[in-house]
C-alpha cells in the first residue's frame, strides 16, 4: 500500500483486518459487530471519552497510574487494589514488552512461568495471548475507564482485542511507539500500521462509538526538548484525525523547570487545535502531562518529592489527566502498595492545587511563543519535504533529521540532537543536528547554555548532558559539576 | 594491548540512554567497544565476542524481563567455544523491588561473572572490569 496520510477505504482496511485477525489465534474471537454491541453498552462513569470531557469541563486533573501483570487474575487485583485504595481515576493496563515486539510465544512462556513461580515474569499483560474473553474479564471486574499502555511498533492486532473487551482508550503512535521503542522498524511500517489502529477507532466512531486515542508524549522521557515533543504529537494527532479519530488526547513529559513545562502545555493545546481547525478536523482534545520520565531516587521520601513536583506541575499547566510515577520507579516495576501511594501523593497535591492556575507572567508568556516558534519551524519543514503530505513528510523528515529525538534507539533516527540544560533547568539545544530553526533561535539556545557553562567554570560538552541526565536521580534538576 | 568488550541491552528492552553512556564511558577509560545496541538475542552477543575476539560481554537489562532473557546465555557461550569469557549484567533485573542479595545470588547462579543493581555507576563496573581483566589503572 502506498504511504500517504488519506483514510483508508474500506476495502484496504477490511482486506488488511484479515490477515491481522490470523497473527495470533485469539485474533478469530474478535467480531467487529459483537464487539461494536458490547460497547454501546459501556456505562460513562467507565468510557474515556465521557471521563476526560467532563473532568476538562470541571477544570480538574485526572490521576492514572501505570500497570500490569502477566496473570489475568493477578492483574484484576491489582487494578482493584489502585482504584479502591489507591483512589485512581482512571486506569491503566500496560502491556508486556514481548506483545510489543509481536513475539506472543515468549508471551506464552512468560505466562507458563509466572503461574509456576507465582509471580509476573512478564513486565506487563499480555492482552492478545489474553485475548477478547480474558480481556473483558478484567474489564468487568473494574469501576473505572480502561487504556492500553504499551510502545507498540505494530499494535493491530493489540487495538482489535482491547478495543473489543470495552477498552476505549489506546495509547500510542506511529513515530511516538516506534522511534523510542524499537531498533529496526521502519517509519513507512509503522505509520501504516498505526493507520489501521487510527481507522479501526475511526470505524467505531463512525457506529456511534466514541473511544479515545493518546499519542505517547514523552518520546525517550530523556530530556526532550519541548518543540520537538509538540511537533510530534501534533503530528501524530493529524494523522489519527485524518482516519476518523475525534476524541484526542495530547501528551507531554516533564522536564521540571515550573515555567518551561507549563508553556509546553499550554503550546501544545493552542497549536494542536490550531492545527486541527486549518486541516479541517473535528477533534475532541484533551491533554496528558507525564511526571518526571527519567531517573529517579533510590530513596522512596525523595521520590515522593518528585512525583509531588510533577503533580503540583500538572495542575498549574491545567492538564486533563496526569500519568503517575511511584517510588518504585528507580527499581522497576512497583509493587500495589507503592503504585497506590505514588496516586494518592499525586492527588493530595492535584486536590490542593485544584483550580489554581499560574498567572502568565511574560517569562511564560515569552516561553509559549518560542515553543510555538521552534514547533511551526518543523512542521512547515515536515509538509514542505512531503510536498504537502503529512505521512510521506514524516518518512523524509526523519531521513533529514528535520524530525530527530535524543537517546532513541532506532536506526532510522539520525540521533545528532543534544539537549542540556540551562542555569534555570530548562531543557535547550546544545547541538541542533539539522532541526530546521532559524539562526535566531539558535543563537537564543546557545546563549543560555553558556551562562550555565560560565556559572558552572566549564566548557559546554555532553558531560553537562551526562551530568544533567542522572541529576534527577541525585536529588537535583541541573547536573552541576560538584554534586 | 587494548581490550575489547561486547556492550548492548539484552531481549525486548529498548532502553537505549544508560547503553549510550556506558558506550561513552567505558570508551573513555580506554576500552574498544562494541556497542551492538538495544534489543539483542543472545546470539547476537555471542557473534559479535567472536568477529571482534572480545574480552568480555556487558549485559543490560532494564525491563524486568532479564531473568527470562538471559537464561542459558553461559551456555551458549561455552557451546560457542567462549569457555570463561568475562559475563557481566546491570539494571533493572527482575520484575519487581526484590532482595538484591536474592537477584545478585539468582544471576551468579546463571553464570555472570558480576551482577550490578539499578544505580551502580559506571565507574564501578569499569573499576571491576580492570581489575578482573588484569589492567594495570
Amino acid at each position: 500500500m502506498e504511504l500517504k496520510n488519506k483514510k483508508w477505504t474500506e476495502d484496504e482496511f477490511f482486506k488488511a483486518r484479515e490477515e491481522v485477525l490470523n497473527q495470533w489465534p485469539t485474533g478469530k474471537g474478535v467480531n467487529l459487530e459483537e464487539a461494536a454491541e458490547y460497547l454501546r453498552k459501556v456505562p460513562e462513569h467507565k468510557s474515556f471519552p465521557f471521563k476526560l470531557k467532563k473532568a476538562k469541563e470541571q477544570g480538574i486533573t485526572l490521576a492514572q497510574p501505570r500497570a500490569g501483570v502477566a496473570l489475568i487474575e493477578d492483574h484484576i487485583n491489582l487494578l482493584k487494589y489502585l482504584q479502591d485504595e489507591g483512589e485512581a481515576d482512571l486506569l491503566p493496563t500496560t502491556i508486556d514488552s514481548y506483545t510489543r515486539q509481536n513475539r506472543y510465544k515468549e508471551c506464552e512462556i512468560g505466562l507458563e512461568e509466572s503461574r509456576k513461580a507465582g509471580r509476573s515474569m512478564l513486565n506487563g499483560f499480555p492482552a492478545v495471548n489474553h485475548g477478547v474473553e480474558g480481556c473483558r474479564k478484567v474489564f468487568e471486574a473494574i469501576d473505572l475507564p480502561l487504556q492500553a499502555r504499551h510502545g507498540t511498533p505494530d499494535a493491530r492486532l493489540l487495538s482489535e482485542i482491547i478495543h473489543a473487551a470495552g477498552w476505549t482508550s489506546n495509547e500510542g503512535g506511529a513515530i511516538s511507539y516506534n522511534i523510542p521503542y524499537a531498533k529496526n522498524v521502519s517509519l513507512e511500517k509503522s505509520i501504516l500500521d498505526w493507520q489501521y489502529c487510527d481507522r479501526l477507532v475511526g470505524l467505531y466512531e463512525e457506529m456511534g462509538i466514541s473511544l479515545n486515542r493518546e499519542p505517547f508524549g514523552p518520546l525517550t522521557g530523556t530530556l526532550v526538548p519541548p518543540s520537538i515533543s509538540n511537533a510530534i504529537a501534533i503530528i501524530e494527532g493529524l494523522l489519527a484525525a485524518e482516519q476518523g479519530v475525534k476524541n484526542i488526547t495530547l501528551g507531554y513529559g516533564q522536564c521540571g523547570n515550573l515555567i518551561q513545562d507549563v508553556a509546553a502545555m499550554k503550546a501544545l493545546e493552542e497549536q494542536a487545535n490550531e492545527y486541527f481547525k486549518e486541516y479541517g478536523y473535528d477533534v475532541e482534545l484533551t491533554t496528558v502531562f507525564h511526571q518526571w520520565m527519567g531517573g529517579f531516587p533510590q530513596d522512596e521520601a525523595k521520590a515522593f518529592g518528585v512525583i509531588s513536583w510533577g503533580s503540583a506541575t500538572a495542575a498549574l499547566a491545567g492538564a486533563t489527566k496526569v500519568i503517575v510515577k511511584t517510588p518504585h520507579e528507580a527499581v522497576g516495576i512497583p509493587t500495589k502498595e507503592a503504585n497506590a501511594a505514588g496516586i494518592k501523593a499525586t492527588k493530595q497535591t492535584l486536590n490542593l492545587l485544584r483550580g489554581q492556575r499560574l498567572p502568565m507572567p511574560k517569562e511564560l508568556e515569552e516561553e509559549i511563543k518560542l515553543i510555538k516558534m521552534e514547533t511551526k519551524c518543523i512542521l512547515d519543514k515536515v509538509f514542505e519535504v512531503g510536498k504537502g503530505d503529512l505521512a510521506v513528510g514524516v518518512v523524509k523528515a526523519f531521513e533529514m533529521g528535520i524530525l530527530d529525538i535524543p537517546f532513541a534507539p532506532s536506526k532510522f533516527n539520525a540521533g545528532k540532537v543534544l539537549p542540556a540544560r540551562d542555569n534555570n533547568g530548562a531543557v535547550r539545544i546544545l547541538e541542533f543536528g539539522n532541526l530546521p530553526f532559524t539562526k535566531e533561535i539558535k543563537d537564543f539556545h546557545r546563549s543560555l547554555l553558556e551562562e550555565r557553562a560560565r556559572y558552572e567554570k566549564r566548557k559546554i560538552g555532553f558531560q553537562m548532558v551526562v551530568d544533567d541526565i542522572n541529576a534527577v536521580g541525585k536529588g537535583f534538576l541541573v547536573g552541576r559539576p560538584n554534586y | 594491548m587494548q581490550k575489547t568488550v561486547v556492550l548492548g541491552v539484552i531481549g525486548a528492552d529498548c532502553h537505549a540512554v544508560g547503553n549510550k553512556i556506558l558506550e561513552r564511558a567505558l570508551s573513555e577509560a580506554g576500552f574498544n567497544v562494541v556497542n551492538i545496541g538495544v534489543m539483542c538475542s543472545q546470539e547476537e552477543f555471542i557473534n559479535a565476542t567472536i568477529e571482534t575476539n572480545a574480552d568480555a560481554i556487558l549485559v543490560s537489562s532494564l525491563y524486568g524481563h532479564g531473568e527470562i532473557d538471559c537464561r542459558g546465555l553461559r551456555e551458549k557461550c561455552d557451546e560457542a567455544g567462549l569457555k570463561n569469557i568475562l559475563l557481566y549484567i546491570g539494571g533493572n533485573l527482575v520484575v519487581g523491588k526484590q532482595d538484591w542479595s536474592d537477584v545478585e545470588k539468582r544471576f551468579k547462579g546463571m553464570g555472570f561473572n558480576r551482577v550490578y543493581p539499578p544505580g551502580t555507576s559506571p565507574e564501578i563496573g569499569i573499576r571491576d572490569l580492570k581489575r578482573d581483566l588484569g589492567i594495570e589503572d
